[in-house]
């Protein structure tokens, strides 16, 4: 019994730490237009946009964060080793990540910018200089959080991957459910703000991103600002709720039955399946159709 | 609406590349066997090196593959070359002082099965495919042993899975305290991973230059250096890892200097909190 | 980053050559006789389960819905992400359960690794829904079908002006949870062949026991696992061109090229890391 409430325990713990690096997984990369939304900020010049975007193209999201948290597991091992107390090296671990990070950002821009000579877009270096703090900031948090998370299931749980193994498995997995329930708030809600609510972004507009903001021009920092406010929490419940379930299906029923975690997981599964039909029977309900369906028969 | 892959002409032919980047890595990760001769791992170093050289051919490898579109990513290359060399690369590792060899015909084969794969079954029908593939799979293996020796300070099987760990004051062999068995290659994995795909991908479009992209390919290789030789305090001894600290911190340096310098050369402007730069007759 | 152009996207399914069938079958017969002359019957059984992970794996992708760029501004359906990494954020977060699940033998550790994909892919699927409905107002809408063939819901009314479709339609949902089962299911099914492997001839060629060799057999295993599982995802990524809707999409009915090509490319990948034990 005590032993489960401690796993219990951890398995929350695990959880809150997961929700928060997911949250600051998104915002870093919104305020770095990584991921899909990226193809936007690089398209705009091309269509005559120039703008004053972070274009931060270091891979997509899950590769990206399967070697920043992979690396900061791995240092973080490298100093446990050392007989250095496990905090202090978690916290070096994702410093020296976050400093890869950092670097890997700005030669991004640079490349990314300077390749866009022909259509007239300049290199604003104090983008370099302002932004890439702020995301590396951003950065650190998810990093830190995540590697605790695998340290604490590797050395409480007892899960047989060494840390960094367990650094890329879920670094991949984080960047893959951020970017998969984040992206598309940015890249619709905030790089197409001028389009109409409640629709895609027509094929026609593409290119053409939102670069005034209400007074002055917009900063990459201003759309952190704004996908804080949805999509980073969206993105943080999402790797929070992964995280949680796989060690709490794990954790409370195994000592019932080996069987049990299995059976609660399709269990859980069936319920988010129930969960989704839901609220798209609701969407489809209270949005109504764009058209009528006789409109759509005769056209 | 996609973005062209567009890379820019001219620049040193790929051939060339491939010809030092081979015999470069090769060199550099064999010199690494002084470690061995001297009983020392000052040389460990040499190794990162031959990894930087393997990974500014592969960058130049995956700017021809991946001008002819792929339909996803450029990363996914990156992926695919070192899921290919870490097989061949550790199977190399096994072979004692033939490693460095074994890695190249056996990441050579699975990268040409791989290319055979992608063209004649999947039918990418992309004519550099199979060259690429190749040439990726064996910049992979070469990258993971050159990182691996840096750490470990050999390509020995037994020396990678085969740590010291303190213990009540007495030193212990332990399996779990070894670059293999604490999954460190799990991290130099994933840093050839990004390394190999990056600097293409950071640099294309229409004004890609070939200098520009393979500079940032050698700051990619020395930066991942820098954490690698970090690391490698827990493996070798404080001396040799200071000096792998101390060459990747000015090699990076240099490097990523040097690439400011040609992103200010190739830049439309290089302006410092200025406006947008609205083009004339309005956007 | 699918931003990329992809090749022309012809009509109808270009079938694999027959040169590159009967190099695939040859490659395969050869890497199953050196499986068994280097690990006898053990080694037969590991490569041939390797093979089976490696085809779950790439049938798999083709299941989960990704949109690429496009799904990012509400342009096309799925979700907004890369095929392969997506495939392998699951697949590997079901390694993660199968792995931990390995001691109560392959039966239970499978089936883990397949739920804990599963449940990835269900959680992740269901908040892409919640940020488009919730957080942009937009209703799911598929592209590629009027009709979605579980639910019955009818789609071109709902699809907004302009765009191709958007947000995740239950088929795609159920394609999502599918694919994030078979990766996980793979994944393990490979890690599990290849870990059997090691911890039997580890031990007698390092002459130590099973106990301290398992952080270098799981190590092994983990890291051949994560390599296989990249390269049979992205050889299933080139097949579908970067973006799929599920297993409702045209595209979907390419899946046998994706399955003859793994499975060539597990057993090759395969044979080297099983030959590992047999050079030591």
């Amino acid at each position: 019994m005590e032993q489960i409430l401690f796993g219990i325990g951890i398995t929350a713990m695990a959880g809150a730490l997961a929700t928060v690096a997911g949250a600051a997984e998104d915002t870093e990369s919104d305020i770095g237009s990584q991921g899909d939304p990226n193809s936007q900020v690089q398209l705009a010049p091309q269509m005559g946009y120039i703008h004053r975007i972070f274009n931060k193209a270091v891979a997509g999201e899950p590769p990206a964060y399967g070697l920043w948290v992979a690396l900061g597991a791995g240092i973080a091992w490298a100093f446990m080793a050392m007989q250095i107390n496990a905090i202090l090296a978690i916290v070096i671990g994702s410093a020296l990540a976050v400093f890869v990070q950092g670097v890997y950002a700005t030669t991004a821009y640079l490349g990314r910018t300077a390749s866009l000579a022909k259509f007239g877009q300049p290199v604003y270096i104090d983008i370099i200089k302002s932004v890439t703090t702020v995301t590396m900031a951003h950065a650190f948090v998810a990093i830190f959080t995540t590697v605790a998370m695998c340290h604490l299931m590797n050395a409480a749980l007892g899960h047989p991957f060494p840390l960094p193994l367990l650094g890329l498995v879920w670094g991949i997995a984080l960047g893959a459910a951020g970017s998969a329930t984040g992206n598309p708030f940015y890249g619709k809600e905030r790089q197409y703000q001028e389009q109409k609510f409640g629709a895609g972004v027509p094929i026609s507009a593409s290119g053409n991103i939102v670069r005034y903001a209400e007074a002055g021009q917009r900063s990459s920092i201003d759309n952190g600002w704004f996908t804080t406010k949805l999509g980073g929490p969206a993105s943080g419940v999402c790797f929070g709720l992964i995280v949680f379930f796989e060690l709490w299906r794990t954790v409370v029923f195994e000592e019932l039955n080996v069987w049990a975690p299995i059976i609660v997981g399709v269990v859980i599964i069936l319920v988010f399946m129930v969960i989704d039909r839901y609220i798209e029977v609701w969407a489809r309900k209270n949005f109504g159709p764009y058209t009528t369906e006789t409109e759509e028969a005769a056209a | 609406m996609t973005v062209k892959v567009e890379v820019g002409a001219g620049g040193i032919p790929h051939n060339q590349i491939l010809i030092y980047g081979l015999v470069g890595s090769l060199v550099l990760i064999y010199l690494t066997y002084l470690n061995v001769i001297f009983d020392t791992t000052v040389f460990s170093f040499l190794g990162g090196l031959g990894a930087v050289a393997a990974l500014v051919w592969g960058t130049d490898t995956i700017k021809h593959l991946c001008s002819y579109g792929l339909g996803t990513g450029v990363p996914s290359a990156g992926m695919i070359a070192l899921g290919s060399g870490v097989v061949a690369m550790l199977l190399a590792t096994t072979t004692g002082i033939l490693a460095p060899i074994v890695a190249l015909i056996v990441s050579a084969i699975v990268g040409a099965i791989a290319g055979f794969l992608a063209n004649k079954v999947v039918r990418m029908d992309i004519p550099v495919m199979i060259m690429s593939l190749t040439e990726l799979a064996i910049v992979g293996a070469l990258t993971l042993l050159g990182f691996a020796v840096m750490v470990g300070g050999t390509f020995d099987f037994l020396g990678l899975a085969v740590g010291t760990t303190t213990f009540l004051g007495f030193t212990v062999e332990s399996y779990a305290a070894s670059v293999i068995g604490g999954s460190i290659v799990a991290v130099l994995f994933m840093l050839g991973a990004i390394a190999i795909q990056h600097s293409f991908n950071a640099c294309l479009g229409p004004g890609e230059q070939q200098d520009r992209t393979l500079m940032l390919a050698a700051e990619c290789g020395f930066l991942s250096m820098i954490v690698i030789s970090v690391m490698s305090f827990a493996f070798i001894g404080f001396i040799p890892a200071v000096i792998s600290l101390v060459v990747s911190v000015a090699g990076w340096y240099y490097t990523y200097a040097k690439y400011i310098e040609l992103s200010k050369r190739d830049a439309y402007a290089w302006l410092d909190a200025k406006p947008i730069l609205e083009p004339k007759g309005g956007a | 980053m699918s931003a990329l152009g992809g090749p022309a996207q012809t009509g109808g399914v270009q079938q694999p050559t027959a040169i590159g069938i009967v190099g695939g079958l040859v490659l395969i017969i050869i890497a199953l006789a050196i499986a068994f002359f280097v690990v006898q019957m053990a080694g037969l059984i590991a490569l041939i389960g390797i093979i089976i992970g490696g085809v779950l794996v790439a049938f798999g992708v083709h299941f989960v819905p990704v949109g690429g760029a496009p799904a990012a501004m509400g342009q096309a359906p799925g979700i907004a992400t890369g095929v392969a990494m997506l495939a392998a954020g699951a697949g590997l977060a079901g390694l993660f359960g199968g792995a931990w699940a390995a001691e109560f033998g392959l039966a239970v550790a499978l089936a883990g690794g397949a739920v804990g994909g599963g449940l990835m892919m269900a959680i992740t699927c269901l908040m892409v829904n919640v940020t488009y409905i919730f957080g942009m107002g937009i209703p799911a809408a598929s592209g590629k079908v009027d009709k979605d063939p579980i639910t019955g819901d009818t789609f071109p009314a709902y699809k907004s002006q302009g765009t191709e479709g958007h947000g995740l339609p239950f088929i795609s949902y159920v394609g999502g949870v599918i694919g994030g089962t078979l990766g996980g299911l793979g994944g393990t099914l490979i890690y599990l062949m290849l870990l059997g492997v090691y911890e039997e001839v580890l031990p007698v060629t390092l002459n130590a026991s099973v106990e301290e060799i398992a952080p270098v057999a799981v190590s092994l295993a983990g890291i051949f696992a994560v390599g296989m599982f990249l390269v049979n995802a992205v050889l299933a990524a080139y097949n579908i061109t970067g973006t799929i809707e599920g297993p409702h999409d045209p595209k979907f009915k390419r899946f046998p090229r994706a399955v003859i090509a793994a499975a060539v490319a597990s057993a090759v990948t395969g044979i080297v890391a099983i030959m590992l034990v047999g050079v030591l």
